[in-house]
């Protein structure tokens, strides 16, 4: 273990794992990049972790219970720089659909009624930069290995990583689909990131937005082309809630006070 | 030029002759998709397309490709985009795409990457009929005279071959009994019609002539902020241009491979990321300003270049715009003319938002 290696950390809130999974799926490739780096903690791959000090934490999934909360605050006081991977760290995921302080309350009753829960209370679900001071995103549902591989890459020579800020839509194009949109499908490609290489539309199946919010989406652009065709509001509102997590959240504070 | 003829069923004969040492690339539908595509099965072609959904741009100019590759013991160009071929069927408003290109691509800023595959690339063009959304009349380039190596009028029971050059008179060459060398007085005939009868076909008219002017005296026009308001932002205007050049390039190091690559692909000015620059400045911030961008561009800024517009008529941003800002809503917008649109009717504010159920 030599001590010029890189020390990274690869850490789980809540979520699927899928993001880990996805690292481990690297095989042949990770013994390599695992030769170049020093592993110091990654319970999915290996039993004798040490958590210790850390130039890179990988930190997957949402902040969903007290624990959560207790470990990233604990991975980002003794890491250098720490990426959020995946959407569920990135913007709350799927998790984090109820993002009103209401609907909330409402549901963790229905969950638990009046038990009082000891060990590991469950919050609201809030992505890691609800928390702690986010570095770098890596976004996807679950991430790219290349773009993995990529990020990794680039802080370990130093440099900062980089990400061409576009929307579904560009490589959607690239892989010449016809706009579904057009078609009168309710698709989200204008409102997320890019970097999933289209795969949905090029199936002929709408964007689900799973890659996260676009940095410049145009919400209300979108929001009255789909009512233009004849959408449901509620529906809308679901597909654009279902992985956005609090990305849109702005803009569906701002549709909720226009209701009221 | 020459002009000879070619009897229809010889057509894929000869494509398939020419092509065994080039790769011929050709329009094809593949999942109900017109896309220019590497020919395999030479029955596949689509004669009588009236657009691809991507310009024959990718064919010289992928998405995206590998400009070179690093490793330990120095750096290797990849040029494997440009390797020889053929471009069969494209049309006259796509081979004036193409010419564009070259000028931006060739003259002032030589781009090594566009020469070599424009080079290695044979231009074989199909004449063509017009929909409802062309309007290369309009941008007189519904005809072409240069930019082709052959050039097929499709005449219903044959082809009269124009040779544009010698690299296409060897290809003839290369079959000499599949063609006639001389044209009948009926083929001069039926062509003469055929062209009269195609020219008056043009439904979608723009006057490009007072563009330019139009395009200074409203600059601040009130249309501007609401097809800003509209957009999405989603680029696929530029990526259907054939005249759209914008590229981006990203370094990609791997320390598990230890090397590195630089990829190149097709980006657009109408994202916000593209006119950005160190500390997260941006020139245009505003969408409306980067669709202002986009217009200039193409019906102003380029005129005064080169003489003609940056718009061949081709009517791709017409079918792909969702929110409907293409050449034709903004020229009429230019115009003072009422535009039935999507980004016209747009409400502005959440407050306005009229149509809630």
């Amino acid at each position: 273990m030599s001590k010029n290696k890189l020390r990274i950390g690869v850490y789980g809130l809540t979520g699927c794992a899928g993001d880990q999974l996805t690292i481990l799926n690297c095989e042949d490739r990770l013994l390599k990049l695992f030769e170049t780096v020093d592993v110091r903690s990654f319970l999915m791959a290996k039993s004798d972790n040490l958590e210790e000090e850390l130039d890179i934490a990988l930190v997957e999934g949402s902040v969903s219970t007290r624990s959560d909360e207790e470990s990233v605050i604990n991975i980002r006081q003794r890491t250098g720089s720490l990426v959020a991977i995946g959407i569920c760290a990135c913007f709350g995921g799927i998790q984090a659909v109820f993002t009103e302080p209401e609907e909330w309350a409402k549901q963790y009753e229905q969950v638990y009624g009046n038990r009082s829960v000891s060990s590991n209370a469950a919050l609201q679900s809030r992505p890691v930069k609800a928390f702690v001071k986010v570095d770098y995103y890596l976004p996807g549902c679950p991430i790219h290995k290349e773009q993995f591989l990529a990020l990794l890459s680039r802080l370990a020579l130093g440099s900062t990583p980089e990400f061409h800020r576009a929307p579904v839509c560009l490589e959607c194009k690239w892989q010449e689909n016809d706009c579904l949109l057009n078609k009168n499908v309710l698709c989200l490609g204008p409102l997320t990131t890019a970097g999933c290489g289209a795969i949905c539309p090029t199936c002929n199946l709408p964007c689900v937005g799973c890659w996260g919010p676009f940095e410049e989406a145009n919400c209300w652009s979108e929001w009255n082309l789909l009512l233009d065709k004849d959408y449901d509001r509620n529906i809308i509102m679901q597909k654009m809630k279902s992985f956005s997590g609090t990305g849109f959240i702005q803009f569906f504070n701002t549709m909720k006070k226009e209701r009221t | 030029m020459k002009v000879i003829k070619l009897e229809k069923k010889k057509l894929i004969p000869f494509l398939q002759f020419i092509s065994q040492e080039r790769e011929l690339w050709a329009p094809v539908k593949k999942n109900d998709r017109i896309i220019y595509d590497l020919i395999e099965d030479f029955t596949c072609i689509d004669m009588n397309t009236t657009r691809t959904l991507l310009p024959p741009k990718k064919v010289i100019i992928p998405q995206q490709f590998n400009m070179f590759r690093v490793t330990g013991l120095g750096y290797e160009s990849d040029y494997s985009h440009a390797v020889k071929k053929i471009l069969f069927g494209i049309h006259p408003c796509d081979i004036h795409g193409l010419l564009i290109l070259d000028k931006l691509f060739m003259q002032d800023h030589p781009d090594p990457y566009y020469i070599e595959a424009r080079r290695n690339t044979l231009i074989l063009g199909l004449s063509c009929w017009p929909d409802e959304h062309c309007f290369a009349r309009s941008t007189n380039t519904h005809i072409i005279r240069e930019g082709f190596d052959l050039f097929f009028t499709d005449l219903e029971h044959s082809y009269l071959v124009w040779v544009g050059s010698s690299a296409g008179d060897d290809l003839i060459k290369l079959k000499p009994e599949f063609f006639e060398q001389k044209p009948t007085d009926q083929d001069i005939q039926d062509f003469t019609y055929m062209q009269i009868e195609r020219d008056t076909s043009y439904k979608t008219k723009i006057n490009f002539i007072s563009m330019p002017d139009l395009m200074e005296l409203k600059y601040n026009e009130t249309f501007w902020e609401k097809m800003g308001r509209a957009c999405l932002g989603c680029g696929s205007c530029s990526m259907v241009c054939p005249t759209c050049n914008c590229y981006n390039v990203i370094d990609r190091h791997l320390i598990s491979e230890e090397t590195g690559e630089r990829r190149r692909y097709w980006d657009s000015c109408t994202l916000c990321e593209y006119s950005e620059v160190a500390e997260g400045v941006n020139f245009r911030k505003n969408c409306a300003d980067r669709l202002r961008l986009w217009y200039t561009h193409k019906m102003q800024a380029f005129i005064s270049k080169y003489g003609k517009a940056s718009c061949v008529g081709c009517g791709r941003c017409l079918l792909t715009c969702p929110v409907d800002i293409n050449v034709l809503t903004v020229s009429k917008s230019l115009q003072g003319k009422d535009v039935y649109a999507y980004w016209n009717r747009l409400p502005r504010e959440a407050s306005d938002d009229k149509s809630s159920k």
